[in-house]
């Protein structure tokens, strides 16, 4: 007998494409919603649990880089089974939208849970919860208003002191394309510029890694995600209790013009969202989940699980986070990030921003 | 033979080239669909990607490759030597624990050193505080260090098996001779053992040109995070998959190097495997000190940290859900282990007896040397095709039939490494007489070639699963819902920081992978 035959029937189920019982994407019942989400977060998954819990819509994961899942949708066309798109970022939801990727959708809750500048204005899509890319500084060795703008961080002063991720990373990416679309290209280059000089070193590792940086004093200041900093503070891990005991965090602003002209726009921030897929299957059960992620409760465990600001008024940030108060934020459209993302990088490359 | 057997060997000999060719088709398309990207994927900014992105990117790309191939020959060539020649304390500890790091996966070990010799880890504190020092693994000399011990496995294992088998008697004649025993490495066994260290070379250059999560955060940019800039940062994937023809470029031309290396061979004759020499005491304890510290640096010091991070974070919830990742992990191991092989077998049989086809197979095997993410896309985009046609009423797309399909193509070559290479050693004689007896190629092939295959069957498959079980990119993507696999649990923790709870899955990931790993240690070492 030929014994490389009795690997057909193996091979066959490889091929025969079977779906986890969990995993079919167009049922009649039970209700289920199909997630294509970027975020990662454990406070994400409690948060889904509850809405079926309430709703007894199930819903169902698959968690991948948003550029990733954009081209799986892509690839899809009309017969993805996704119903729900959520990025960590407002300019890849601006992607998806020009993209074809989201459809629009109207609800009078989202309309009153989340503020203007933080959704699309044609409702394609609603950003979820909001993190500020604020500064982290030493406090023994730098006083609480020595940075008020992104400018002062090109001062001559931090020469040697400045530590930031990798220009790789969105985060940075985005907060480049708010300058750009402030300040224009050349204005936000030379500020780029003027961070590469003051770098304490190279680019390396995550937001965290920059703020232990400084528990270890190699920089005095860091720019980073105000979740992540949220998270050191919270954290009880031995090795972040140097950075810890250091930290203290600054909101810097954007200015209109060049060069500290006024008036001050406010800190830049970036959110995690949602839109509804152009082929959702389900986009009733997709709108229920956006609004009950949008609503009071969720709003809360956003904030306290995963230390980021809540969009909806009204609820109470983590209280790590409180200490350093509130803020005024930029009231760019976030719209504009994605538009500017490609001219970001074009400036970070030509500042030699690794 | 009966009749009936012999007459479906017949119709089997005559469609195997079609099977064959077609499959292969089938495996090389993701390639075609790169190769092919200039005539259907526009690049909007390949004038800025060109100018600022390829040139320090690709010059980043050499010195790394450099700086892992150099250390990681130094780290893994002697050491097989010492493992196979010679006798000494703790040698059979080491023949299983030298080929460890084969279980962890880059990432994991990139971050693990991070946390200890990183610009904050907690060895840096100590040396610090002890002695004023302040070392810093993350940049790329680190890097290079890091994925060389990673990586040393890839040339160990080949090296090693090279030195065991065929050498016995031109050592001894170079010996009768009076050659001096590291004459006798350098003028002899190494030379005889060039085509499988540069087999195992290539290998690992193709494993770090691939690499992106280790890369990205030591902040060293290659090829590969540049086609991540210009496909996430710039939008223009048409760039990415310029960049990405690039990347195949270099990759072609270290094939060509390594061919190069396979000319000019004397073949060893003899299957007289080598006696292990016993050594002066201060000899044989200076050969277990070095292979300890290739040890520690290997294997060691990253299992440390990651055991240190699960006694730190010791609790149930984070080990329950990563239970149903470790079924899933196993559960795709095993299909795409078999997928290659039964490939694989095909695929050898039609090299064996119709040179012929041998480029349609070596193409099949250039998916190991594209980055697992545009391989995915490639996928994608070719499944959604037929997705959209409406001809099946489930979706290819999302499905784990279309993960096994992508990991096959992706891993093929891995597979195919340690069969061709057991075929190169069958002599022709064997085939000839069993078609002079009258058998069809196929039934020669399955009657003589396959059953001395047989221990390269094992290898491979092994090779393969270990491959999948720490393979990440194509799995992220591809899965289906609510699908998690240890190294997508382990990457979606270490993305959002969450280094402590990540040791969890990657420390399953590496008992996962070390039982293969340990199989095809004792195994190799038993033939």
């Amino acid at each position: 007998m030929n014994k490389s035959l009795l690997f057909l029937p193996a091979l066959l189920v490889a091929c025969s494409s079977p779906e986890p019982e969990t995993a079919d994407p167009i049922p009649v019942e039970p209700k289920v919603v199909n997630l294509y989400t970027h975020r990662h977060y454990d406070t994400d998954k409690e948060l889904f649990a509850a809405f079926t819990a309430k709703t007894g819509i199930e819903v169902n994961v698959v968690q991948a880089g948003d550029d990733e899942l954009m081209a799986r949708l892509e690839a899809e066309g009309a017969k993805s089974p996704c119903d729900l798109f959520i990025t960590a970022d407002a300019g890849r939801l601006g992607l998806a939208k020009t993209r074809g990727l989201l459809q629009p959708s109207t609800s009078e809750v989202l309309s009153q849970n989340i503020p203007a500048n933080l959704r699309d204005p044609e409702g394609y899509w609603y950003g979820l919860t909001m993190r500020a890319r604020v500064i982290a500084y030493n406090k023994n060795k730098v006083k609480a208003d020595a940075i008020r703008t992104y400018d002062d961080l090109t001062k001559a002063q931090w020469k040697g002191r400045l530590l930031v991720r990798s220009s790789e990373n969105v985060y940075n990416q985005s907060l480049m394309a708010a300058l750009i679309a402030h300040q224009g290209v050349e204005a936000a280059t030379k500020w780029a510029k003027g961070i590469v000089k003051n770098m304490a070193r190279d680019p390396k590792g995550g937001d965290t890694d920059q703020m232990l940086a400084i528990g270890d004093g190699l920089g005095d200041i860091a720019i980073v995600n105000s979740y992540y900093a949220g998270k050191l503070l919270a954290s009880d891990e031995p090795e972040k209790q140097k950075a810890k005991a250091l930290i203290a965090l600054a909101f810097p602003v954007f200015h209109a013009g060049v060069d500290g002209g006024t008036p001050i726009i406010g800190t830049h921030v970036n959110v995690s969202g949602g839109g509804v897929a152009t082929h959702a299957p389900h986009k009733a059960e997709a709108m229920e989940l956006l609004e009950y992620l949008s609503g009071t409760e969720a709003q809360g465990r956003f904030a306290e699980g995963n230390k980021e600001y809540p969009v909806k008024a009204g609820v109470a940030m983590a209280k790590e986070l409180e200490a350093f108060g509130s803020f005024t934020m930029d009231s760019l459209n976030l719209e504009a990030l994605g538009r500017l993302n490609g001219d970001a990088v074009k400036a970070l490359d030509a500042a030699g921003w690794r | 033979m009966s009749a009936v057997s012999t007459r479906g060997s017949r119709l089997w000999t005559r469609w195997s080239g079609v099977v064959v060719g077609a499959l292969a088709f089938v495996l090389a398309l993701p390639l075609l669909v790169v190769l092919s990207s200039p005539l259907h994927t526009a690049a909007k900014d390949w004038g800025h990607v060109a100018t600022n992105i390829l040139p320090s990117y690709a010059w980043e790309t050499v010195l790394l490759l450099f700086g892992v191939l150099v250390l990681g020959l130094l780290i893994a060539v002697p050491t097989a030597w010492f493992v196979i020649c010679f006798a000494f304390p703790g040698r059979r500890f080491f023949r299983w624990a030298l080929v460890m790091p084969l279980a962890l996966p880059t990432y994991i070990s990139a971050y693990a050193y991070a946390g200890l010799l990183g610009p904050t880890g907690t060895l840096t504190n100590a040396l610090d505080t002890s002695f004023g020092l302040r070392p810093d693994i993350v940049g790329l000399p680190g890097l290079c260090f890091v994925l060389a011990f990673v990586l040393s496995p890839y040339i160990h294992l080949p090296a090693r098996a090279a030195f065991a088998q065929g050498m016995r008697r031109p050592l001894d004649a170079a010996r009768v001779l009076g050659a001096s025993p590291w004459r006798r490495f350098r003028s002899v066994a190494l030379p005889l053992a060039r085509p499988a260290i540069a087999g195992g070379a290539l290998l690992m250059a193709m494993e770090t040109l691939n690499d992106y999560g280790a890369v990205k955060y030591y902040g060293v940019r290659t090829l590969t995070t540049g086609i991540f800039r210009s496909w996430g940062g710039l939008y223009d994937l048409g760039s990415a998959l310029r960049l990405c023809m690039v990347l195949l470029g270099m990759i072609a031309l270290l094939m060509w190097i390594e061919r190069q290396a396979q000319r000019n061979i004397p073949r060893a004759t003899d299957q007289v495997p080598i006696r292990p020499v016993r050594l002066r005491t201060v000899q044989a304890w200076s050969i277990t000190l070095w292979c300890s510290l290739i040890v520690l640096f290997g294997a060691g010091l990253p299992m440390y940290k990651i055991v240190g991070d699960v006694f730190a974070d010791i609790g149930v919830r984070e080990w329950s859900a990563s239970l149903p990742a470790f079924g899933n992990t196993l559960f795709v191991a095993f299909l795409s282990a078999i997928c290659t092989l039964v490939v694989g077998i095909l695929f050898t049989f039609r090299d064996r007896y119709y040179p012929r086809s041998r480029s349609a197979t070596r193409i099949a095997g250039l998916g190991y040397a594209i980055p697992g993410a545009v391989i995915a896309i490639s996928v994608m985009a070719l499944a959604g095709a037929v997705d959209r046609q409406d001809l099946f009423e489930a979706a290819l797309i999302g499905s784990v039939g279309i993960l096994i399909y992508a990991f096959t193509v992706r891993f093929l070559a891995v597979a195919m490494q340690p069969l061709a290479g057991n075929l190169q050693q069958q002599p022709r004689s064997y085939d000839e007489a069993a078609r002079l007896s009258g058998a069809t190629p196929w039934q020669a092939f399955r009657r003589v070639n396959l059953p001395i295959l047989r221990p390269a069957l094992l290898s491979a498959a092994l090779l393969v699963s270990i491959d999948v079980i720490k393979e990440l990119p194509l799995t992220l993507i591809l899965r289906p819902f609510n699908f998690e696999t240890l190294s997508t649990r382990t990457y979606g923790l270490a993305s959002i920081e969450q280094l402590q709870q990540a040791s969890w899955p990657a420390l399953l990931i590496v008992i996962c992978g070390s039982v293969p790993v340990l199989l095809l240690e004792r195994f190799l070492a038993r033939n």
